[in-house]
């Protein structure tokens, strides 16, 4: 036998320790009770700020972040790992630091703070500011996906497209973006669901306003001292959502017309 | 379950072994944000929990290991006395609300009747922590209660208030006195009217869950007694008895 008790002993350890907290939440939301304390106005509100901030967030990495993927992918240039470190920092930033960069940057008095007020505007405690914080911390997770993905594309399949005679916006959009279309689903899934998790870079940037700036983590960290049941019935909301996410990816990965890709995806750049 | 428990007890004593055992004993002490600059001058050993006064009170009913609780209300130490998780609170010292605006003063903040101004981002903090209640009571007072429509963050303690006014992130701000002070060039102070001012008590107890209440007790008696009391003081804290007019 290659493996013994104690290995099976420590597998359980590690599985009850990672289990325990999410179970722990719902034994103690009573299901009963969960629908009414949903229907309580800061939870709606929150739900509508995080739904709305965290769709209009990935709306912006897709549209940016895919051709930001698809150069890193298919260029090789001096720097490009430079580029690609740049890219993936946020991933790995402690959010309190996210949050003190994007004050830093786009703050009142930050970098750019008086271009925005020459301009006439101010994302101080606005949903903007919700949905740049939520853009940032989420967006390394699908580029770096994306990246992957795009790297999984047959060579051969693009050169052909062009020698057939299709320009390279066509390729891009007729050969490479189906064939990689399963990897950027998962990168923005992924992408989803670190956004509507976002806590600690929103409440330094954006504040906390129910209806406004507060989204679901931050209404958690408000309810806790006021309301601990309240608190605990949106953790099962988010761990449900969160769920639901995981679970798409899942589908989505086993999916595939092209298989290149999926393998590829777990693998980072190189 | 048996094997999850031995798990919790390996990392406990990794944890104690790596933070090196020590033979007098030093108490935890949860105290209100407003509170950070003097209680370390108090007991310099002690260990601090600083934080909104509601969400420490959450922590401690959720069992947190707190010897002491000093809130900046007396509302939440007697709540927890009433509910036996702290010993009967005493007030050991009080506070006054100032304005603030940052020293640059973008929106041109000059008193209290100025918030009424639309467009004024006002930051203040949520009803639940201390003194955001008595910041809506200021504006109550005042019959100023219009402009809470200013607001547009609510903090979860006053430290939050006060950094986003001094990064000029926020156009004012309602703090203790006392943070103003620990800020100063970068905050404008503006006085609030006296008839406005609500009665900042604070309130101290003894957590009853405490596993040494002896340190727990000689903290309590050092902030009540004259040199703490003479720390707290020179941070701009108020004499716990008010004197009489």
């Amino acid at each position: 036998m290659l493996v013994g008790g104690p290995f099976f002993g420590a597998a359980a350890v590690a599985l009850a320790f990672l289990a325990l907290p999410v179970v722990a939440i719902f034994t103690r939301v009573p299901p009963g009770r969960l629908a009414r304390l949903l229907s309580n106005p800061v939870v709606t509100d929150a739900l509508v700020v995080s739904f709305k901030t965290t769709a209009i967030a990935q709306a912006l990495i897709l549209l940016f972040g895919t051709p930001l993927a698809y150069l890193l992918a298919s260029r090789r240039f001096p720097g490009r790992t430079l580029l690609v470190t740049v890219v993936e920092l946020p991933l790995v930033l402690p959010p309190a630091v996210a949050g003190l960069g994007l004050l830093a940057a786009f703050g009142r008095f930050g970098l750019l703070g008086s271009t925005d007020r020459a301009l006439g505007i101010d994302v101080a405690f606005t949903q903007t500011a919700v949905v740049l914080a939520v853009a940032f911390v989420a967006s390394p997770l699908y580029i770096r996906t994306a990246i992957a993905a795009f790297e999984g594309v047959d060579a051969d399949l693009v050169a052909a497209s062009r020698t057939l005679g299709a320009g390279s916006t066509r390729t891009f959009f007729r050969v490479v973006l189906p064939l990689a279309r399963n990897g950027l689903a998962a990168g923005e899934a992924l992408a989803f669901a670190r956004g509507l998790g976002e806590f600690g870079a929103t409440i330094m940037f954006a504040g906390s306003l129910q209806g406004v700036t507060q989204t679901l983590p931050l209404a958690i960290y408000a309810a806790f001292s006021l309301d601990f049941d309240v608190a605990l019935a949106m953790g099962a909301l988010l761990v449900v959502v969160s769920a639901v996410l995981l679970v798409t990816l899942r589908l989505i990965l086993s999916w595939q017309p092209s298989r290149r890709t999926s393998r590829s995806l777990v693998a980072p750049s190189s | 379950m048996r094997v999850v428990v031995a798990a919790l007890l390996l990392s406990g004593l990794l944890v104690s072994g790596a933070a090196g055992q020590s033979t007098t004993y030093h108490p935890t002490v949860y105290a209100a944000a407003s509170l950070t600059d003097a209680f370390p001058k108090i007991a310099p050993r002690a260990r601090f929990s600083f934080a909104g006064s509601d969400t420490l009170a959450a922590q401690i009913r959720q069992g947190a290991p707190a010897g002491v609780f000093a809130s900046a209300n007396t509302r939440l130490p007697l709540g927890l006395y009433r509910d036996h998780f702290c010993s009967k609170p005493v007030v050991f010292t009080r506070n006054a609300l100032v304005l603030i605006v940052p020293a640059s003063n973008p929106a041109r903040i000059h008193g209290v009747y100025d918030l009424r101004r639309s467009g004024i981002k006002l930051v203040i903090a949520a009803q639940s922590v201390p003194v955001g209640a008595y910041t809506r009571q200021v504006l109550k007072n005042l019959k100023l209660s219009g402009v809470l429509r200013n607001v547009v963050s609510q903090e979860s303690d006053v430290r939050e208030v006060l950094a986003k006014v001094a990064l000029g992130q926020a156009d004012a701000g309602f703090v203790y006195s006392t943070d103003s002070r620990t800020v100063a060039g970068k905050v404008k102070t503006i006085r609030l009217p006296a008839r406005a001012q609500p009665n900042v008590q604070y309130g101290i107890c003894v957590v009853s869950a405490s596993g040494h209440k002896a340190a727990a007790h000689a903290f309590v008696k050092n902030v009540l007694g004259a040199r703490g009391q003479r720390i707290l003081r020179r941070y701009g804290f108020l004499p716990r008895v008010e004197p009489k007019h």
